[in-house]
Formats: structure tokens, sequence, C-alpha cells
């Protein structure tokens, strides 16, 4: 998906035909009311199915909601949230979350660069692994998750056939009963399917990257991997960080490989918090609570991206200083 | 043979391997599925290990096609195809005008805009479900075509406008400039030079849209509830479920292979569209 980072506008407001400044102010009026009526009918359906779900839900998370009626019951102030503060599964849900994201987001960044610095040689089969690469992309998450609960089905797997046979296990082992295991499965699913965004963007990165420069590493006589810490590495961070950040927040946002996979368990310990705001809205009906707690995933996100903002920004000015 | 030549030769045998690897390590989850998609119940059931085929074995796709199966995914086929198409051209309908209008024209707030375009897709999902959900069913309709539609609709278009934008931004300006010298009207050039010359990029703005709706989960989950209005995605997985694992993997199939196929016939123009964004 295009450049995430909060749009870097490329060229000025209104960077029409630059007839502009000479036209007279009524071709320009003109010129607006055309381009206004162009954007209004997008802005109005986004308008509409993004901000004003999001305020609504901003107000319910402030109240009961009546599921008979289906109106606001009372208002409640800030109980929806204390209550969450209160349980204990909640905070143990915003840890889950984050270390999820990371188990996601920093694995298929590592391994997406590693896989684009390859496609950016010349080998034989490159195009053929190009598309393969590209392949998980296009598959849906729930059949990610099928596949991967294949994978690790308790009887027919393939991995416990695996480990069975070279003895690294002496008994079939009942992956999904394991929390732990679990959550780690449905991550391996996320990355999977998260690793052709990484490769392509990176590759896409590395490929602007003046060839001259390697040129002249070369015949300064450094080796590839000189070449690659002193030169490239740094070149491309300021590419890798945003990306990785984009995947830890959709990672925060897991959904379909969990309900697939484990639906939150055993014992609630592959609940996400999106997971937990699903559960609060559509299994218990409590949506005041649920969306305080999608509230509360909004704020986590929040502080998360900023926190890796703030990080790289210090980094820069080091870098800058040094 | 010099040093030279054995470097060299050592980095063409690693590059090889690795390449192997990457291959085995992405393409081995979708090769077993297809693998066990085509095997009969008692081989999948052996815990025998094999990767290649004794027999190919249809019956899956066979029962899983037949109308009246448990599992809805005809139903879910044809649910998937018409939302997916109808979202997509709904997007490119409102998407187009407001690209081009964004690429090109003074709007106001433009910066504002294209922000606002990106960042929606920082938000949590349930975000917006959770009153969709309230509103669809006050109005009496959930579990419709167009419930889905209007939802999908509204999810994707931020990212179609969004290449569409980058891929006109990148059109040369040549020709829309003589043609507004002569006096010719930015809807006249719109129409006539911009749309026809962004041809490819709707094209792929199309593929981007009906896969992201074909692919979609939680909306149909929670909007939908009548198995004969499932998708394909929703379909596959109110499947079997763990009674029939073959049955399971060829739904599985089935449901990847329209998305995988336009991804692998149309890779050089998606990633080429969408490559335009990141490059600056």
């Amino acid at each position: 998906m295009p450049k995430f980072a909060p749009a870097a506008p490329e060229s000025v407001p209104g960077a029409g035909p630059n007839h502009g400044n000479r036209a007279p102010g009524n071709l320009r009026r003109r010129e607006t009311a055309f381009s206004i009526a162009l954007v209004a009918p997008a802005l109005i359906i986004i308008a509409g199915i993004f901000l004003y779900p999001a305020l609504f839900t901003l107000i319910l998370s402030f109240a009961e909601f009546d599921m008979a009626a289906l109106e606001i019951g009372r208002w409640v102030g800030l109980k929806n949230y204390e209550a969450l503060l209160a349980n204990a599964g909640f905070a143990d849900a915003i840890w889950r979350t984050i270390y999820f994201g990371l188990l996601i987001a920093f694995p298929a960044t590592v391994t997406g660069f590693l896989i684009a610095l390859l496609l950016n040689e010349e080998f034989y089969g490159r195009n053929l692994l190009r598309v393969v690469v590209v392949l998980p992309w296009a598959v849906p998450p729930v059949v990610a998750g099928v596949l991967w609960g294949q994978m690790f089905h308790a009887d027919v797997g393939f991995v416990n056939a695996l480990l069975y046979r070279t003895g690294l296990i002496d008994s079939y082992r009942i992956w999904f009963g394991d929390g732990s295991a679990a959550l780690h499965i449905i991550a391996l699913a996320e990355g999977w399917k998260a690793i052709p965004f990484m490769v392509l963007f990176i590759l896409a990165g590395l490929q602007s990257l003046p060839s001259q420069l390697h040129e002249a590493a070369a015949v300064d006589g450094g080796t590839s991997w000189q070449r690659f810490r002193y030169i490239v590495f740094p070149l491309m961070l300021p590419i890798i960080i945003p990306l990785m950040l984009i995947q830890f927040v959709w990672a925060m946002k897991a959904f379909d490989t969990i309900f697939v996979l484990t639906r939150g368990g055993p014992a609630g310990q592959t609940t996400t918090l999106n997971y937990f705001v699903y559960i609060e809205a559509f299994q218990s009906f409590d949506l005041g609570r649920a969306s305080a707690a999608a509230y509360s995933l909004l704020v986590v996100t929040l502080m998360v991206v900023l926190l890796v903002t703030i990080i790289q920004r210090y980094a820069a000015a080091r870098r800058a200083q040094a | 043979m010099s040093r030279f030549h054995h470097r060299k030769l050592a980095k063409a045998v690693f590059l090889h391997c690795t390449a192997l690897v990457v291959f085995l390590l992405m393409a081995f989850p979708l090769y077993g599925l297809l693998l066990t998609s085509l095997q009969p119940e008692s081989v999948i059931r052996s815990r025998e290990l094999s990767f290649i085929p004794q027999t190919i074995y249809l019956d899956h796709f066979r029962a899983l096609l037949v109308e009246g199966h448990i599992v809805p995914l005809r139903e879910g086929l044809l649910n998937s195809t018409l939302v997916s198409s109808l979202t997509a051209v709904f997007c490119l309908i409102v998407g187009l005008p407001a690209a081009y209008a964004l690429s090109r024209l003074r709007v106001p707030g433009r910066n504002g805009i294209l922000a606002a375009l990106v960042s929606v897709y920082f938000l949590p999902t349930t975000i917006f479900l959770i009153p969709m959900f309230v509103i669809l069913v006050r109005w009496g309709i959930d579990d419709t075509v167009f419930s889905l539609v209007l939802a999908y609709g509204g999810f994707v278009l931020p990212f179609v406008i969004w290449i569409l934008k980058t891929f006109i931004d990148r059109l040369p300006r040549e020709v829309e400039e003589a043609a507004e010298l002569d006096g010719c009207s930015h809807r006249l050039v719109m129409l006539r030079i911009v749309f026809p010359m962004a041809r490819s990029g709707v094209l792929a703005a199309f593929i981007f849209a009906f896969i992201l709706s074909w692919v979609e989960f939680l909306t149909p989950l929670i909007f939908t509830s009548n198995l004969k209005m499932t998708t394909v995605a929703l379909g596959m997985f109110r499947s079997t479920i763990d009674i029939q694992v073959g049955q399971q993997a060829a739904a599985a199939v089935l449901t990847l292979l329209p998305v995988t196929l336009l991804m692998m016939v149309f890779q050089r123009l998606i990633t080429q569209v969408l490559m335009a964004g990141a490059d600056r």
C-alpha cells in the first residue's frame, strides 16, 4: 500500500496547471468549484463510513447500550473504562497485543529485508521466485488461518509428523491446547502473510539507492558485509522503520487468524485487544464496554506510533550530530 | 581459477541455495494445502509423510460444489463475486474523479484529505463496525448484499483514491496543458485525456478493490447470519470445521484461487502501480 507515513505532501496545495496564477479569479473559482464537486461524493462516503461511526463509538464508550431497543440506554460516564481497568484479562490483553505485534513486525521485517536483498541480486529463476514470494499476500487471512491450522493439526498436521519422525517429540502434540504455542503459531500465520508486503517495499527502496554508492565502495575495496553495514543498511533504515511500524499496527488489528485458529483461547491466552473488542461487542453484546475497549486499542496504537516516531527523530538527530 | 572466479562461483551457489530456501518457505504452505485438497481422507489421516501425490482425488471439490452441501460454498463464491465486483465498480466511479481532482486541481484542504485517506487504515476496524452494525440492524438492511457493498466500498475507497491519485500524478502533463491552452475545460480534459490515459491504473485499482473485498472476513461475520447471504471467506470457514480435513482444504483452495490467480496474472501491473507510490 502507498507510503503510509502521514502523507508527505509532495507538491504545493492546488498543484493544478500553472496557468492558475495568470487566469482571472473567476476561472480559478470555477476550477475550485469543479474540484469540490469531484471530491465531495468520496468525502461524504468516507465521512459516513469512518468519521461518523468513529464518533458514535466514542460516545457509546460513555454509555450503556440497550440491545433490545437499539439505542443508548443510559449514560454511565467513565464506568466502562473503569470496568476495563479492573478486569485483569484486559490488562493482559494489552500486553499480549504489544508482544503479538512485535512478534509479527520484527521477524517479518528482517525476513522481508533478507528476501529483498536476495531478489536484488541476479540469479537463475529470479522472476519465478518474485511471483512466489508475493503470493501469500493474496491469500485471504481466513485461509491463512485454516492453512496453518492444518499444518499444526494435532492428528493430521505436517509439523507433528515431521517432528515425530525426526525424533524431536515422542508423541503428537496438541499445539493449540497450549496458549503460548498457539499465540506463536498465529503470529507465524500472520507473519508469513506480512512478508510479501515488506519484500515489495524494501525491494523498491533498494532499487532506488544510487548505484554509484556501491561501485565507489567496491573500488575502495570494501567487503560485501562492510558495504551492507555502512552503506545499504543506514540508507534503508528510514524506509524500514515506517514499514515495520505499519506492520506492527496491522498486527495489532489481526482478527481473522485468531478467530479461525483459537477464538482467543485457550483460557483467553490468545485474546488480543482487537479480539477482546469483538468478544465484548458481538458475544457479550455489551457495546458500551466494547467501544471503550476499541478506543483503548486506538490509544495504545497511537502511543506506539508516537514512541517510534520520537525514537526515530532522536536517532536521526544523533546521527546528524555524529 | 583465480580467487576472483572462486568468489563469484561461491556467491552464485550461495544465492541459488538461499533462493531455494525462500521458495520453500513461501510456497510450501500453499503446496501443502493444495496437496491435502487432492487426497482422500484416508491418506490425509494416515500419518504418512508424503509430498508427492500417488493419486489425484477430486471428490472433495465435487462434494463441496454440489447444491445443498452444508458448506454454502456455491452461494459464497457467487455472492463474493457479486459483492467484490460491485464494490470495485463503486469505488472506481466515486474514486476516479476524486483522484483526478486531488492530483491536478486546486482542492481546498487537499493535504488534510490526503493525510486522512492514509490514516484511516491505522485505526482498528472494530471502531467503525460496532455502530455500523447498530445502524444496519436499525434500518433492517443487515444480511443483504447492499450492506456489504456499502461497508466494503467505504473501507476500500481511500486506498483506491490513493493509488489512482499516485498513478495520475505520474502521467505526463503536456497533452493536458496543451488542451487547456486551447480552451478545453477541466471536465473535458478529465474525461477525454486523463481517464483514457489512466486505464492501467484503473485496472490495477479494480483488482485491488476486488481482492480486498474478497478476503474480508470480519465484516460479513458481523453483518450476515443467513447462510444464503454468506461470502466465500465466511462460507469456507463455516464449513466442515475439523471433521473433513480434505474438504476444508478444498474449500480453502476454492476461496484463494480466484484472488491468487488475479495476483499472478497481473503481478507486474500491480507491483508497478503500487510502487509508483513508494519510490518517493
